[in-house]
């Protein structure tokens, strides 16, 4: 299980202040993340992952700085985005799996048999020469998600991986996603993804609105996106 | 996208668009065509004052502008120090610095509306050999737009890598980059064909 | 006509971001800026007309002022400096080396779009480049040429790389590819 701890949490984007003096001190084993589209889940998952950094405050994931300490993160911390098609650099699986692994200093022999092991632990081993471009939308996901699996993570954080799937392709890959050993961060504006998680984290302008289970997190949520829904805000102007 | 228009407003900002590029080449064309260093030199003060006049805000960050010149001033420096004519290289260095910030002076104090009318004025005679003018605007509105979201996926892309590897990344980032611009390409195509299309674009 | 337009305003487009993007630093430790990389491939992949057409377009924002250039540059300021010659050439070197791509069409790819490359994006805009720089610094041609033969085998590296790129990009899309048209593709 991984430790996340943020004190006092601060991180503009663009003179804008997107996480405002978050603290956060959990370690669960599937944690969920929830809240409105701008309530800063995607910066803090690129946080976490130590992809951007903080402006002010601290923060720890399984006892390291991921910002500082990138030998370290990519070690432990797997990340995954929204849309495949800016995440996948190569033009064929293998290299894509591989590239990663090459990354975390392995030679190119050893490399290839892990990504070739990833894919038959998937059951994939056929899609080992396929172009990527040539796969489906639920297959490209599912290939980030070896990728990522392949380097060996104990923590995976996972930005809204599910959006614009369709239902049997978004099952499927909640199925591989569930053998995965290590910690998830998962974050969804959907609720239903989140079933059975032991935390959820409900994300609102920044800060922590409510951590607790999802009984206890899921009807205030729910609720409160009613009443939203009931209003207007849509209207408003950011400047 | 934000341009190059200087937000502290002077005079020149109100001036003819048009007028001032002419000024601009005429200028041009006259520094290049006179070797007295003396002129050069008034010519130099002459800008550098145009500069001064919508005060120290404005003056600092023009000059700044000229920063990028540095490799070229040095290596003439050098090259007229070693040849012992450092004279005739800061005539030379002068008239650089002189077209680079008259130049600039006229981008800064030009809003970008105004530049596009100059466009369609210039590109007035095309319309012969088949430049729809509208169709123009349409382009240069498209890049405006489309720079940034192109941009901003290229950060993404930028960070799927560093989410993988400590090196910086190299060409390879490029490949995918380059096919996203051509699925965004489709994508706009077939946004501009739902909204009526260009083929029977009326010229005016 | 919208697919032709599209194409060349993204391309433009693209240009601008590769410029906006840290540099990309090669196998020796060279840096380059992706955008030269840009001019490459809009004459390898958009053919010599569209290809030329969109940097023409990228070079028409950067002049009405919009800071498109490596670094965040741009304006008229650009144009009348000692690597002025280089800028203004790019819309005919993407047009040269999209000619070269259209037109040969026996040989492989990426030899094909290297040499475009090559021929387009080096000795086009060096020869023009280096016309530009002889006159705004007061420098004989032969002078001129000294400056600038540093940065030769960075950007023969540079057209290997656009042929690599444009041979995957054949590869994944070759419906994308507009320099070698496939028989029914009507734009």
């Amino acid at each position: 299980m991984s430790a996340i701890d943020l004190q006092d949490v601060c991180l503009y984007i663009d003179g804008k202040l997107v996480l405002n003096q978050l603290c956060l001190e959990t370690q669960v084993k599937r944690l969920g993340v929830i809240g409105r589209n701008g309530s800063g889940k995607s910066t803090l998952a690129r946080a976490l992952s130590g992809l951007i950094k903080i402006s002010s405050g601290q923060l720890q994931v399984s006892g390291i700085n991921p910002y500082k300490n990138r030998k370290a993160a990519l070690q432990e911390i797997g990340i995954l985005f929204q849309n495949p098609d800016h995440q996948i650099i190569f033009p064929t699986v293998l290299e894509e799996i591989v590239f990663g692994l090459r990354q975390l200093g392995q030679k190119k022999t050893s490399a290839t048999k892990n990504a070739l092991q990833t894919l038959t632990t998937f059951g994939k081993i056929h899609w080992e020469n396929v172009p990527t471009c040539a796969l489906s939308q639920g297959q490209k996901h599912l290939v980030c998600l070896m990728a990522v699996v392949a380097m060996q993570p104990n923590l995976i954080i996972l930005d809204e991986p599910f959006a614009g799937l369709d239902i049997p392709t978004k099952h499927q890959l909640q199925r591989y996603l569930e053998k995965f050993t290590g910690s998830l961060i998962h974050i969804s504006h959907d609720p239903i993804d989140l079933q059975g998680y032991d935390q959820l984290l409900w994300l609102e302008g920044g800060k922590v609105a409510l951590l607790d289970t999802p009984e206890k997190v899921l009807p205030a949520y729910l609720d409160k996106m009613h009443t939203l829904g009931a209003g207007d805000d849509i209207s408003h102007l950011s400047h | 996208m934000i341009s190059l228009t200087s937000p502290i407003e002077t005079k020149a900002h109100h001036w003819n668009a048009g007028l001032k590029l002419a000024a601009l080449c005429l200028s041009t064309l006259v520094l290049f065509s006179i070797d007295s260093l003396v002129i050069k030199s008034a010519f130099l003060a002459f800008v550098i004052t145009l500069y001064a006049l919508p005060g120290p805000i404005f003056m600092r960050y023009g000059l700044s502008k000229l920063r990028i010149l540095w490799p070229f001033i040095l290596i003439v420096f050098l090259w007229h120090w070693w040849v012992q004519e450092l004279l005739q290289g800061s005539a030379i260095i002068i008239r650089m610095i002189c077209a680079v910030a008259l130049a600039n002076l006229v981008t800064m104090t030009t809003k970008l509306s105004d530049m596009i009318d100059v466009v369609r004025f210039i590109t007035q005679p095309l319309q012969r050999f088949g430049l729809n003018p509208r169709i123009l605007e349409l382009s240069i509105a498209l890049v405006i737009r489309m720079t940034p979201v192109l941009l901003n996926k290229g950060e993404n892309l930028g960070m799927a890598w560093k989410a993988r590897s400590r090196r910086r990344s190299g060409w390879k980032i490029i490949l995918p980059f380059t096919l996203i611009a051509l699925d965004d390409a489709d994508q706009v195509a077939e946004a501009l064909r739902a909204r009526g299309g260009l083929t029977n674009q009326e010229k005016n | 006509m919208e697919k032709k337009i599209a194409y060349i305003a993204l391309f433009a487009a693209l240009i601008a971001a590769l410029g906006l993007v840290p540099k990309i630093t090669l196998a020796f430790g060279v840096p380059i800026t992706a955008q030269s990389l840009g001019i490459m491939l809009c004459g390898t992949i958009l053919g010599a007309k569209r290809g030329g057409l969109a940097v023409l377009l990228f070079l028409l924002l950067v002049a009405i002022g919009l800071p498109l250039l490596s670094g965040g540059n741009g304006g008229l300021g650009v144009f009348v400096s000692a690597s002025g010659g280089f800028l203004l050439a790019w819309p005919l070197s993407a047009y040269v080396t999209g000619l070269i791509v259209e037109k040969w069409r026996s040989g492989p790819l990426l030899l094909v779009a290297t040499a475009g490359s090559v021929i387009g994006c080096i000795l086009v805009m060096y020869l023009f480049g280096i016309i530009g720089m002889a006159i705004v610094l007061d420098k004989t041609l032969l002078q001129a040429t000294g400056f600038v033969t540093a940065f030769i085998p960075g950007d023969i590296i540079k057209a290997i790389i656009a042929g690599l790129l444009t041979a995957a990009i054949a590869k994944a899309r070759p419906a994308s590819l507009l320099s070698r048209p496939a028989q029914n593709n009507a734009l």
